[in-house]
């Protein structure tokens, strides 16, 4: 089965990534014939083709918005649905996401902070999307900070300091958005809280994506920690490995994944609870093989679900966000309902 | 490999829970605590297990103090069957004993065709081989005690910790487990309910009172009708069958 899985799972799972994001280039609101779309790519890739392909409209929708977004659409994807995983396992708890603990809050304060008050300037075009990082990556450390007060960071600590400043954090940013009289800029907040790959450009790919599937390989490598802490600190000591600093390790590099993509894209709901538990149900909780395909499965969902953003409203974009949740939610009824599958309660 | 624990003290706040308890576990013993509810029999395990630290002594591994062990290399030393619950996730039986392997393994090692074989051998050994895809939540106590034992086994190591091994088996499992940790040729320490249990197959016993040690030594001398009215409070009678001791429980 496990030697399967790899042979046979990862690679097809690796194809269909590749297809997908090679069919869904050609969809969008402009149609553009398939020819031309994978001309233009193949000249910007491998410099094939007459040099006039580098200029024109055609070139700019294909190479200068569709294909950064699908990309961005992978490393988001990655980022989410492993670090659900790696969450689920660090509070040994099945219903963890990427955000549970406090990292919505804390980018949410950090995006109230840049767009009402106008902080972060200094950090230029971007400045919602850096303080929202910032906002997530202090609060990832204060989480672990809180919880080691009177004795080390246990996974029911961790979940009691996230919900914790998670809460002071949401009341700050409510008391600002309520001050605020600028309808507008609310607005932008609002749509930020949805989610978008609208903003994605090369640049914020070169640094986002990179560093998404170095943490991705990382956590794949670190598949018998990720087992172990499943069965809790006692038994995982007693295997040889003690869970405190792995931890704190691995909630630090989750919030850095987190948080570039809350830096990148906003909040997208969802993805990081859905794809961990769809995957478990059909693969079993060993993240040797979790990990991976978690990830993989995620950067798929991603790239379809942003498809579909694209093209389900004539003329307009819904926000990924509403659409991860108006698919996900129902999914994870799904799930509920089915009773094979009883989230362990 | 010999344990061996010097004047283990634990305290939690005020509270003394172990009061200076010595113990020796010479290579190739199977040592029995036993002790009424709240004696310290787990406290104590537990410190030579390392999920607690004493607030004094020590623990040695011959003559090697177990904290200047790295949690994996202690690992490799001490294999550890206890109550542990899952907390919702589930794994597969021979998934479950593949983390056995766990503290033989560096992150980027694969589990190889010699690790398989081991995860096989233990499951047989433990007559859990038929559910080896079977998944973990769906067994019974009994038979996620047994993968536990399993998943002990393949840790290979020279010492065997069990905290009351035995909870949730029937009589038939908990003699065969007794017996199957017995031939493993381990040094073992074993928290025991069941003082029958604990005489037939312990080579040594530690009665454990109220956080200190009540007395020590083979079964037959330690097993005596004074002393288990004293410690556990009620009235037994003792068989004696040559070496063979049978207690006999009174109202």
């Amino acid at each position: 089965m496990k030697k399967r899985i790899n042979t046979i799972v990862l690679p097809v799972l690796v194809l269909v990534l590749g297809l997908s994001i090679l069919l869904a280039v050609t969809i969008g609101s402009v149609q553009i014939p398939f020819t031309d779309v994978y001309k233009v790519i193949l000249y910007e890739l491998f410099g094939i083709g007459s040099a006039e392909l580098a200029t024109g409209a055609v070139h700019d929708v294909v190479w200068l918005i569709r294909l950064p977004r699908l990309v961005l659409a992978v490393g988001v994807g990655m980022a989410l649905s492993i670090s659900g995983v790696v969450m689920q396992s660090i509070v040994r708890n099945p219903l963890a996401d990427p955000y549970i603990l406090g990292v919505s809050s804390g980018s949410y304060l950090g995006a109230v902070l840049a767009l009402l008050l106008g902080l972060g300037k200094m950090f230029g075009g971007n400045a919602v999307g850096v303080m929202a990082f910032i906002g997530a990556f202090i609060i990832s450390l204060a989480v672990v900070a809180l919880s080691n007060v009177g004795g080390k960071a246990s996974a029911v600590k961790l979940l009691l300091a996230g919900t914790a400043l998670s809460a002071v954090c949401s009341a700050f940013s409510n008391f600002i958005v309520y001050r605020a009289n600028d309808s507008n800029r609310i607005q932008i907040l609002v749509n930020w809280t949805m989610g978008s790959l609208g903003a994605a450009k090369w640049n914020i790919n070169a640094v986002v994506v990179p560093i998404v599937f170095v943490c991705a390989i990382f956590f794949w490598s670190q598949f018998r920690t990720l087992n172990l802490m499943l069965l809790g600190d006692e038994a995982a000591i007693s295997l040889g490995v003690d869970l405190y600093t792995r931890r704190i390790l691995y909630l630090l590099v989750s919030a850095l994944m987190v948080g570039l993509s809350v830096y990148s894209a906003g909040m997208i709901g969802f993805v990081g609870l859905i794809i961990p538990h769809a995957i478990r149900m059909i693969f079993g909780s060993d993240h040797r093989t979790l990990v991976p395909i978690c990830a993989l499965t995620g950067s798929i969902f991603l790239v379809w679900a942003d498809v579909l953003c694209r093209v389900i409203i004539r003329g307009a974009e819904l926000p990924i966000g509403i659409l991860t949740s108006m698919i996900g939610a129902p999914i994870f009824v799904y799930l509920m309902a089915r009773r094979k599958y009883s989230f362990g309660v | 490999m010999e344990i061996s624990a010097e004047n283990i003290q634990v305290q939690f706040d005020k509270k003394e829970i172990l009061k200076g308890v010595d113990l020796v576990a010479r290579s190739g013993r199977f040592i029995g605590v036993v002790g009424p509810n709240g004696s310290g029999k787990s406290t104590l395990l537990k410190c030579i297990y390392r999920v607690l630290k004493p607030t004094k002594g020590a623990i040695y591994l011959d003559d090697v103090a177990l904290r200047n062990y790295s949690a994996k290399e202690a690992a490799k030393k001490i294999a550890v069957v206890a109550q542990h619950n899952l907390a919702g996730f589930d794994f597969t039986v021979q998934e479950m004993v593949l983390m056995g392997r766990a503290p033989h393994k560096n992150a980027l090692d694969r589990d190889n065709a010699h690790d398989y074989q081991i995860v096989d051998d233990a499951l047989k050994t433990t007559g859990m081989e038929a559910f080896k895809e079977r998944s973990f939540s769906s067994l019974s106590g009994g038979e996620q005690q047994r993968v536990i034992l399993a998943r002990a086994l393949a840790q290979q190591t020279p010492c065997l910790i069990l905290d009351e091994p035995t909870n949730h088996l029937d009589i038939r499992y908990q003699l065969q487990l007794m017996r199957i940790v017995k031939e493993s040729g381990c040094t073992i320490i074993s928290a025991i309910h069941d003082l029958n249990i604990a005489a037939r197959y312990c080579d040594e016993i530690y009665v454990l009172s109220k956080g200190c040690i009540r007395a020590h030594g083979a079964p037959h001398s330690v097993f005596t009708k004074e002393l288990i009215n004293e410690v556990f409070g009620v009235k037994a009678t003792l068989l004696r069958e040559q070496d063979e001791i049978f207690i006999v429980f009174r109202e």
